[in-house]
């Protein structure tokens, strides 16, 4: 068995438009992820996380360099690699004429999946998804949000050792979520590797071991959540709600020169670079002839990192890899 | 081999659920035998040019030709509906190659057109009165499998190419009007205009019903015969191997 999961050497997709620019999606990545974790790729609209899925999915070739899921390279052997996968793509996919239970037991068909195995399995993972009431409907007649719990459901058919995940959680309610989240837990603990994307980062920081941020194509950071928040070393977010707010907060905010800033009715959150000992000063200096009701200071969350990272105005990769 | 029957399990699960799949596949040609090919016999009987047929008969393969091309389109219209509802991308990333994926398909469109050529032979028998050559049907069958395939490659190429629902829908009615008309569906083609009868040569449609027309009432020229189905045959090649390269690109 291969030491990695994932090997993308010198990856490159360049999309060409008739009468556009050509894009590129991916811009010379390279990266290994190892086997058996949650591996986490985060990025802004637009960075490239979902291309970089579809050329390890197979559904689309590189332009240049290579990727290997498990040791088969994906343009070569994508048979072999497919044999290796199962993805939740972005788009609520499923099959619309036949009823949850079929969808199930059609995935468990080209899987490869026995009858007997397929069959108890799909009552399971119905249970598991509360589909119970609608097994038996076609999923064209069903909300959006049942429609992708089938979608989910389904990788959780099989065995198969890499698991893509594109926003899983797209319209799942958040105990659903929670509980796709343990099953997810589950399956690393028993040896599979999942490669996850989405933009909620309070799912990254509960289940990723393991974290790359992509920006237009490129790698920008890459580590744990502890080595990543390194990164954002001496970044503090600061919360203060006052009586009223003041007139003039939004220029003294401004003075400070903040990474990101929200002023919600009578509070303020800020988060900002700065030395240790000056934040104590920076709350005195806000507080000062002010009703303060509530004062929170705290270390910089994976939001404030991926701000950081991602805003244009952000280190060059090389200065922020972790 | 799992991977064809998983396809074919699929394409049969979604064709169950719906009557009027079931409808198009099976009965429109039907109707077309019963209604357009009843009412021109009746009314032209057994005109020159037909080696001596009634129209019933003359008509008969026109009427499974147009059941294989009708089932062809059928089922490359079911890549949009795929594509739709993001079904078709997610497929693409199962443990199978394009081809397969592809053969899959047909096998189930042959499956649908040998049901649908038996329904046809044996109305036209019982109910029309045709003298069918029931001892070339296998030969009828093979022609009725490889006219379906080599449709539904050609259509397939449109429907991966094309993005729009509403362009693919409109290629596919001119296609229709084209294809079928400008044949030896409906007519023979001997007292036709010359650019006519040209166009209508060229057309594989033709190459398919001489096919069909003579293993189902033994009318037709052998070395004509052998020409169109080798070119019949290359012309499915191209088509698989272009929709293949389709099905490669899609993104």
């Amino acid at each position: 068995m291969p030491e990695h999961a994932l090997e993308v050497e010198q990856l490159v997709k360049i999309y060409k438009k008739r009468s556009e620019a050509p894009v590129r999606a991916i811009d010379g990545m390279n990266f290994t992820v190892p086997r058996g974790i949650i591996f986490g790729l985060l990025g802004p609209n637009g960075a490239g996380k979902s291309t970089l899925l579809r050329v390890l999915t197979t559904l689309t070739r590189p332009t240049e360099g290579t990727a290997r899921i498990l040791g088969c390279d994906v343009v070569k052997k994508s048979v072999e690699v497919r044999k290796r996968i199962s993805s939740v793509i972005q788009e609520t996919a499923a099959e619309l004429f036949l009823s949850v239970k079929d969808n199930l037991l059609t995935y468990a068909r080209f899987q490869g999946l026995d009858k007997s195995a397929a069959t108890a399995r799909a009552k399971r993972l119905i249970d598991e998804f509360q589909l119970t009431a609608e097994t038996d409907r076609k999923v064209q007649d069903l909300s959006g949000g049942f429609r992708r719990r089938v979608q989910v459901a389904k990788v959780f058919m099989v065995e198969t050792p890499i698991l893509f995940l594109d926003e899983f959680s797209t319209g799942m309610d958040p105990i659903l979520k929670r509980q796709v989240m343990s099953l997810l837990r589950a399956e690393v603990e028993k040896g599979r590797t999942i490669i996850l994307t989405t933009q909620i980062l309070s799912e990254v920081e509960e289940l990723c071991d393991d974290i790359l941020i992509i920006n237009k194509g490129k790698q920008i950071a890459r580590g744990d959540l502890n080595a990543l928040k390194m990164l954002s070393h001496s970044v503090y977010e600061i919360t203060m709600a006052f009586d009223r707010l003041p007139e003039s907060i939004e220029a003294e905010l401004a003075a400070l020169n903040p990474i990101r800033t929200t002023i919600e009715a009578n509070t303020i959150d800020v988060t900002l670079k700065t030395e240790e000992g000056r934040v104590m000063e920076i709350v005195t200096g806000l507080s000062r002839n002010r009703r303060v009701l509530r004062v929170e200071v705290r270390g910089a969350s994976l939001e404030d990192i991926f701000v950081k990272l991602t805003s244009p105005h952000a280190k060059t990769p090389e200065k922020a890899t972790a | 081999m799992s991977s064809l029957s998983a396809v074919v399990y699929r394409e049969a699960k979604i064709r169950a659920t719906n009557f009027t799949f079931i409808f198009w596949d099976l009965f429109f040609p039907l109707l077309y035998m019963l209604v357009f090919g009843v009412g021109i016999n009746s009314a032209l009987g057994a005109p020159a040019g037909l080696n001596g047929v009634n129209y019933n008969a003359f008509f008969l393969a026109g009427v499974l030709a147009m059941a294989s091309f009708a089932i062809a389109s059928n089922t490359s219209w079911s890549f949009f509906m795929d594509r739709d509802n993001g079904i078709f991308y997610e497929m693409l990333t199962y443990p199978m190659s394009r081809s397969e994926y592809l053969l899959g398909k047909v096998i189930f469109n042959v499956f649908i057109a040998t049901v649908q050529a038996a329904l046809t032979l044996v109305v036209g028998r019982f109910l029309l009165g045709i003298h069918v050559m029931w001892e070339k049907l296998p030969l009828l069958l093979l022609g009725m499998a490889v006219g379906t395939a080599g449709w539904f490659f050609f259509y397939a190429i449109f429907a991966l190419r094309i993005k729009q629902n509403d362009v693919f829908n409109s290629v596919t009615s001119i296609f229709y009007f084209v294809f079928m008309f400008a044949s030896s569906m409906f007519y023979p083609l001997d007292h036709l205009p010359a650019w006519f009868r040209i166009a209508a040569l060229a057309n594989p449609i033709t190459w398919q019903i001489d096919f069909l027309r003579y293993t189902s009432i033994g009318v037709g020229n052998l070395p004509t015969l052998l020409l169109e189905s080798a070119a019949f045959i290359i012309f499915a090649l191209l088509s698989f191997a272009y929709a293949v390269h389709c099905l490669q690109r899609q993104e």
